[in-house]
């Protein structure tokens, strides 16, 4: 310790000086200066006189403010914890929290110091336990328990409320302290009659039920007690608060609590009481009606009010009505508010509907969601659209084909992220799929999505899917339209036995467009799959039709396109069919793809070249009486397949006519709800298309589908 | 129960910070510069409150500084945006029309005052008066 003369005194830098200095000095100098300023700190801190210790501790202060790392200043400022100057120990402990945590090794000496200090007067006692509220750690909240439990017995509200706020903390850090002090606090705190005291002490049981939730039976009196006569909106908050927790733990108590809501629900004008209120019943109160319906009318008002705030929060409290006749009620403000609401909120309200969306509020949801996207919120709105669709295999959707040919075309045009392209692409497979007879309505479905996509020749544009196809190793990128686009193709690829002429003939005048093959040159092997698809559908009704010159241009058109751009080879019969088109190659062809292949097909090995010095004949396996057996059990399974094929038939008659009865029922039934919400959907539906929700089906065309096509046919 | 309490003026610059948990110095830098980061470019008409990590941050903007709160999920936000109000009069009261300087000059008085409204992350009082002569009896010792 040294002594400073009245000279250098002069010349020592007070805070004032380092913070202007600190702001005006340039970025490259800042750390000449800091150095220079801590150096001279180490030296200050040192003095023996107290002005200049307390100047240099907030300037270090300061300094950790800045981002300077102080920690070496660790025993000195614990030091000057203990100082006899009041106004240097409130700067150490002040300044404490920056160097002290709860690992530090200078904790130890901390004790000593505080059992010191709250001995001394009201207002260093009230500094000491502000301090010990920030840096306690196990050891040294186990050493000061029982001066800070003498403390909330003071005669200064000040020190008890602290004293019970450290106790809070001493407790969640340490709940093995809890049994046998935690009565004692009660025991006060039963008697207390300051607010800011009672206050505290709900937040030291809110502490405690987060480490004990099995001690609640001792808190239940005092919260009723004080529930049913305080007047403290902020001590109100606190007891709703403590009540919720205290209800989920004793389901009596909710009882008690109906009159005393009722009467701070009516009376208080304080919009966070009635938020926490309002919380509090819908969370808990959905039994009661008069109560549930008071606290209905007022979340009304937060829903419409101009604050978004306080429409943020009437939403949050919305996620707690448990079933979607509840929301039902609110809807209409909630998709008022939606026009006004920033972005986090738009997504409470999606999670909202992605939960309770049901059949009878699914078109309007879904149309005005479609209405009022944006660009920010566009694609979490399709997201959201999309599992709503798809939610439990589509038990939200009546009329799947109101929801093909309306609302699908309007959402693929909306999307704009690889996402939702994916996802819209599952959405339209399982649709198709699960909806026996829909596929005759891909031809219209792909017009009016792809119309566009002929006229917009932007096919790289945004963000790409890079895919390696597995058996070339081709690299290529997919866009979101690129995607939709493929699986559209797709779709109607299989699609193709169940469209007439004059749809197979839009196709291909819609491929002939020069754009597509150059736009979409990633999705050339699926069209020339289509193509493919499409003329032998025409040529087995057909052959003489105008079109198939124009089939076999275009397939030599991607040929080409394919030849040029990567090493596919296309396979000998491919290239044999365009150039030489035998109708009896055709013909065989066509019976190989009409029904399953049975894994040894000797007919099929005829139309295919074996490579030099392969003897077909002869057996690759090992084990020729394992082939034998193979043989025979298919042959068994091909001559058991029809019969097994009429079963099925008959079966899934039953269960379609039985599906047909109660959905005629149920529309019925659902006549009247829905006139008001939907006035747009015919009363007498033209055909019923029923959804297959019983179990996953494998992808591809369902035979029942085929059967079913030929029987209209 | 409030986390951390963060002063931040437009530029990023944090004038005052209180940790009521522990977090260690690198964290502290991470976790001014993102909360400053999330809130700077909030419009007007965007709530005041949102999701941060698994807690949420409550904040208020005065003039050039931004007072941001951390507070546990099941905190009610209106009482946290009225503990913010709260601060920013008693400030008023204290240091007579106050601005940032005044908090950059005496930061120990703004960190005072913040320890006679809350301890150990839970609002003690809030009750101006009480505050503000809990903070002048404070000064007749010093």
């Amino acid at each position: 310790m040294f002594h400073l003369s009245q000279m250098d005194q002069i010349f020592l830098k007070s805070l004032a000086d380092v913070v202007r200095t600190s702001r005006t000095t340039s970025q490259y100098d800042k750390l000449t200066f800091t150095t220079q300023t801590i150096a001279d700190i180490k030296n200050e801190i040192q003095s023996r006189q107290e002005s200049v210790r307390y100047q240099a501790l907030l300037k270090l202060f300061f300094l950790a403010m800045e981002g300077n790392n102080i920690r070496w200043a660790e025993f000195q400022i614990i030091n000057l914890m203990g100082s006899g100057d009041f106004q240097l120990k409130l700067g150490a402990q002040l300044a404490a929290h920056l160097v002290i945590d709860t690992q530090s090794q200078g904790l130890i000496m901390v004790t000593n110091v505080f059992q010191k200090e709250f001995k001394n007067g009201h207002v260093e006692c009230s500094a000491t336990l502000s301090c010990l509220g920030t840096i306690a750690n196990k050891d040294l909240s186990d050493s000061l328990l029982p001066h800070v439990l003498k403390l909330t017995t003071n005669t200064k509200p000040l020190i008890r409320k602290k004293a019970i706020a450290v106790l809070s903390k001493i407790f969640t850090i340490n709940p093995l302290n809890i049994p046998g002090n935690l009565e004692m606090v009660i025991q006060q705190l039963q008697k207390e009659t300051n607010i800011s005291v009672l206050a505290c002490g709900i937040s030291l049981f809110c502490s405690v039920m987060k480490v004990a939730p099995k001690l609640y039976p001792l808190f239940l009196s005092i919260v009723y007690d004080q529930i049913s006569k305080q007047k403290s909106n902020w001590l109100l908050i606190k007891l709703v608060r403590i009540s919720n927790k205290l209800i989920s733990l004793e389901p009596r108590f909710q009882g008690k609590l109906i009159e005393h809501y009722t009467r701070l629900l009516n009376q208080t004008n304080s919009k966070s009481l009635q938020y926490e209120l309002i919380y509090s019943i819908m969370k808990y109160f959905k039994n009661h009606s008069q109560l549930y319906e008071s606290a209905g009318d007022i979340l009304k008002q937060f829903l419409n009010h101009q604050d978004p705030n306080l429409r943020c929060l009437g939403l949050e409290c919305l996620t707690h009505i448990s079933s979607s006749a509840g929301l039902m009620e609110f809807q209409e403000q909630i998709l008022e508010s939606f026009k006004k609401s920033d972005y986090f909120s738009k997504l409470q309200i999606l999670q909202l509907f992605k939960d309770f969306t049901n059949q009878q509020n699914f078109q309007t949801v879904i149309e005005f969601f479609i209405k009022y996207s944006d660009l920010e919120s566009n694609h979490k709105i399709i997201e959201s659209l999309i599992f709503i669709i798809m939610k439990d295999k589509f038990i939200n959707v009546d009329d799947p084909e109101k929801l093909l040919l309306m609302y699908i075309p309007v959402i693929a045009q909306k999307i704009d992220t690889i996402d939702n392209a994916i996802r819209f692409k599952e959405l339209l497979f399982e649709l198709l799929t699960r909806v026996p007879g829909l596929k005759v309505y891909s031809d219209q479905l792909c017009n009016q999505i792809l119309q566009t996509y002929a006229i917009q020749s932007d096919s790289l544009q945004g963000p790409t899917l890079n895919i390696v196809q597995r058996h070339t190793q081709l690299k290529y990128s997919l866009n979101h339209r690129e995607i939709i686009f493929k699986s559209l193709i797709m779709i109607v690829g299989e699609s193709v036995k169940l469209l007439k002429l004059e749809a197979l003939t839009n196709i291909i005048k819609f491929l002939e467009q020069l754009n597509i093959l150059n736009c979409y040159e990633s999705s050339l092997s699926d069209i020339d799959s289509l193509l493919f698809k499409i003329y032998i559908q025409i040529i087995k009704t057909d052959p003489s039709n105008d079109l198939i010159p124009q089939i076999e241009q275009l397939i030599k058109n991607i040929y080409i396109k394919l030849h040029n751009i990567s090493i596919v080879k296309i396979s000998f019969f491919y290239e044999s069919l365009i150039l030489n088109k035998t109708k009896d190659q055709l013909d065989q062809l066509y019976n190989l793809y009409a029904e399953d292949l049975p894994p040894i097909n000797l007919e099929a090995q005829k139309l295919i070249k074996p490579p030099e010095g392969l003897d077909i004949t002869q057996s690759f396996q090992i084990d020729i009486e394992e082939i034998e057996k193979i043989k025979n059990s298919n042959n068994d399974q091909l001559e058991q397949k029809p019969i097994i094929q009429q079963l099925q038939q008959i079966e899934s008659n039953q269960t379609e006519q039985e599906d047909q009865n109660t959905l005629i029922q149920k529309q019925e039934e659902n006549e009247e709800e829905l006139k008001p919400l939907n006035s747009k959907i015919d009363p007498i539906p033209k055909k019923v298309f029923t959804i297959n929700r019983d179990e996953e089906l494998p992808p591809g065309i369902n035979q029942n589908d085929i059967n079913k096509s030929k029987e209209e046919e | 129960m409030i986390r951390f309490i963060l002063l931040q003026n437009r530029q990023g610059k944090t004038r005052l910070s209180k940790w009521y948990v522990y977090y260690d110095d690198a964290e502290k830098v991470k976790l001014q510069n993102e909360v400053h980061r999330l809130i700077v470019c909030r419009d007007t008409k965007h709530t005041n409150f949102l999701e941060f990590r698994n807690y949420k941050i409550i904040y208020k903007r005065y003039a050039g500084l931004f007072f941001a709160l951390c507070v546990d999920v099941s905190d009610n936000e209106l009482t946290m945006l009225e503990l913010i109000h709260l601060y920013v009069e008693v400030l008023d009261k204290y240091f007579g029309n106050v601005c940032e300087l005044d908090i950059v000059f005496n930061f120990n008085k703004a960190y005072s005052i913040f320890d006679e409204m809350i301890v150990g992350g839970e609002i003690i009082e809030t009750s101006k008066q009480v505050i503000i002569n809990a903070v002048k009896n404070i000064e007749l010792l010093d």
